[in-house]
Formats: C-alpha cells, sequence, structure tokens
C-alpha cells in the first residue's frame, strides 16, 4: 500500500515516539514505569527503536517517483 | 551462589535455552529443588540468568554468523530503499516487526512479571501450560497436514509441504514477536511458544527453529546489554559468573545443532510430554516440600 498521507501518518508517528523518549529520558515522564522518580532510560531507547521503526515505514509506505 | 552452583545453572540454562521446555522455568524452578540457599528474589539474580542469556546470544550468533551479516545489510539495504528485493531484505524487516512487540511488552511488562519470579510453584504450573502448548500447536499442524493430504506421507516429504522461514506474512511474524513475551513468565519457553507460531504460520519444524533463534538474539542481547550493567555494579563474582555465561554458550551451540538437525523430521511432542511431566512432579515436591 503505498500512500504519502499515510507516510506522513508515519513521520508524525516517529517524532511523538521521539518526543516521549526525551520524556522519558529527562524523567518527565513515569507513565508504566517501574519507579516514580528519575530518568527512564530503558523506555527511552524502546521509544527511539519505535521512531525508527516508524521512519522506516514511512519510507516504505510512501509514493516513489522512480 | 557458590562457584559450583553458578556452573551449574550456565550449564542448565546453556543446554535448556533453545530447547522448548522453559530454561527461566528451570533456572527457577530446579534451586528450589535443590534447597539451595540463595535467594531467586535477589536483585542480582535476574541480570545473573540474563548474563548466561549472553552467552546463549552469542552460540547463536555463531551459528548463524554468515546470516547475520546478511540481515544487518539486508535491514539497512531495505530501509534505507524503502522496497525489498532479497530474501535477505524479506527476513531482517520480519525479525524487526517480530521483534517490536515483544520489546514493547517487556519494556512495559518487565516489573509485573519479574514479580512471579520468586515462586517455583508459579514456575510448575506455566510449565505445565507450556507442555499443554506444544502438544496443541502439534496437535493443529497435525490437522494441517491432513487437510493438506501430507499425513500419510514420510515425515521429510511432509516438511516440504510447508514454507521456509523468509515466506512468513509479517502479520504472522508480529503475531510470533509477541508470543515471545509469554515467555517471560517463567515455565513459559520463547522457543516453545515462538516455534509453535511459526508453524501455525505454515513454517516447517526446522525452519519455525531457525525463525525462533534468530527471533531471539536481539532480545536476549538488548536484555543483556540493559541488565547486566546492574550485575556488574553489586560487586558479584563476576569471573565466576563469566565461566558460567560460557559454559551456557557452549551447552547453547550443541543444543542449537542438535535441535536444528532434530527439526528436519521431529516434532514438539517429546517436550510437551516431559513438560507436563516435570512440572506435574516440581508442583507434587514442592507441595510435599521433598
Amino acid at each position: 500500500m503505498k500512500s504519502n498521507q499515510l507516510a506522513i501518518g508515519f513521520v508524525v508517528l516517529a517524532v511523538i515516539f521521539l518526543v516521549v523518549a526525551v520524556l522519558y529520558a529527562l524523567g518527565a515522564l513515569q507513565l508504566f514505569a517501574s519507579t516514580t522518580s528519575g530518568p527512564h532510560y530503558k523506555h527511552a531507547i524502546l521509544f527511539v527503536v519505535l521512531a525508527v521503526a516508524s521512519l522506516i515505514a514511512a519510507n516504505f509506505t510512501r509514493a516513489k517517483t522512480v | 551462589m557458590t562457584p559450583a552452583q553458578a556452573l551449574f545453572m550456565g550449564l542448565l540454562q546453556g543446554a535448556t535455552e533453545l530447547f522448548p521446555v522453559s530454561s527461566l522455568g528451570h533456572a527457577v524452578l530446579i534451586p528450589s529443588l535443590l534447597h539451595w540457599s540463595f535467594k531467586q528474589s535477589d536483585p542480582s539474580f535476574v541480570p545473573f540468568l540474563v548474563l548466561l542469556h549472553l552467552g546463549t546470544a552469542c552460540a547463536l550468533l555463531i551459528i548463524y554468523r554468515t546470516q547475520w551479516v546478511d540481515i544487518i545489510k539486508g535491514f539497512f539495504t531495505a530501509a534505507v530503499r524503502g522496497r525489498i528485493d532479497t530474501p535477505s531484505e524479506r527476513l531482517a524487516m520480519l525479525l524487526m516487526v517480530g521483534t517490536i512487540p515483544a520489546a514493547i511488552l517487556g519494556v512495559f511488562l518487565e516489573t509485573r512479571i519479574k514479580s512471579l519470579f520468586a515462586s517455583p510453584y508459579v514456575a510448575a504450573g506455566f510449565l505445565v501450560v507450556n507442555g499443554a502448548l506444544m502438544l496443541t500447536f502439534e496437535q493443529l499442524r497435525r490437522r494441517t497436514e491432513r487437510r493438506a493430504a501430507l499425513d500419510s506421507r514420510p515425515r521429510i516429504e511432509q516438511e516440504e509441504g510447508f514454507a521456509e522461514a523468509e515466506r512468513i506474512s509479517f502479520r504472522a511474524a508480529a503475531l510470533v514477536g509477541a508470543c515471545q513475551a509469554l515467555a517471560f513468565l517463567p515455565g513459559i519457553s520463547r522457543s516453545g511458544v515462538t516455534i509453535g507460531g511459526g508453524l501455525m504460520a505454515g513454517l516447517r519444524h526446522q525452519e519455525a527453529a531457525r525463525f525462533s533463534f534468530l527471533l531471539a538474539t536481539p532480545v536476549i542481547l538488548a536484555a543483556g546489554v540493559l541488565e547486566v550493567p546492574q550485575l556488574f555494579a553489586r560487586g558479584v563474582p563476576v569471573g565466576e559468573y563469566i565461566a558460567a555465561a560460557i559454559l551456557s554458550g557452549v551447552a547453547a551451540y550443541l543444543s542449537a545443532r542438535f535441535l536444528l538437525r532434530y527439526f528436519r523430521s521431529g516434532r514438539l511432542d517429546p517436550y510437551g510430554w516431559y513438560c507436563m511431566g516435570a512440572g506435574l512432579v516440581s508442583l507434587g515436591l514442592l507441595a510435599l516440600n521433598l
């Protein structure tokens, strides 16, 4: 399924994941974390990975010009 | 934990990790049954197990070293190009899709699942469940073989009627990957549920095992990299634990070689019956406090 709208959706998702990753890394976000204070690097790494996966998905779904 | 106990745990972990019998379940159950005094609820126990898993991951990396080179190259090529052209590129993307659900579930459910580690009763119970799962997977596979009129053929020919790992669908890869999260429960086997998932997706037994082993490697490595620093920070006997991890790797290497040969024509049934028996016997021994 090739669609630029879908690709843009994945890019937006990637940006959201990156923001969430930064919030976890700074300790500003404690959602679903084992402790209620401090940074959560595991969660941050996970969201960076999800952001990269979203960008790959965007590249796969965008309409190719060639 | 004495040096002998650490080495025994390494051997046990390596020998049971790739067999569909739950290494974690055995690692929780056997020390309890042997009345070993170290506490499985100790914060250093899980990182120690992860260190042993790293030994296993190294064994898998050695076995599939040429495939991993192709997979990594394929991953970057396909990701940049935005298109899959070769089986290696497809396999790389399938592994990514399969790894993400396990990573999400692992990170978010980790704490709750860890609280279950302390109970050998839970591990024994889940070992019985694991056995039932293995037998169910094989029953469903036999039904598929009957529908495809393969049941009267020799086992090798039956297996040839099913697909290679690269042919699995992306949806199935995600489902098999999500099944990996079940293995955070002590007693449920990661390789068992992923091989079973692969069978349900129409893979040959040997290919389901290969996909399972490839899928396990990034998760085990990531868990190891994240947990091992905790182990070193606690002043534990690192030398002994590394020796145990090496022993674990050697045992895992031999296990993987055996299993890949076994699954050319073998089924999950013997492991299913073993898990049910071992789980029930363990529950009995624990209840009687023997």
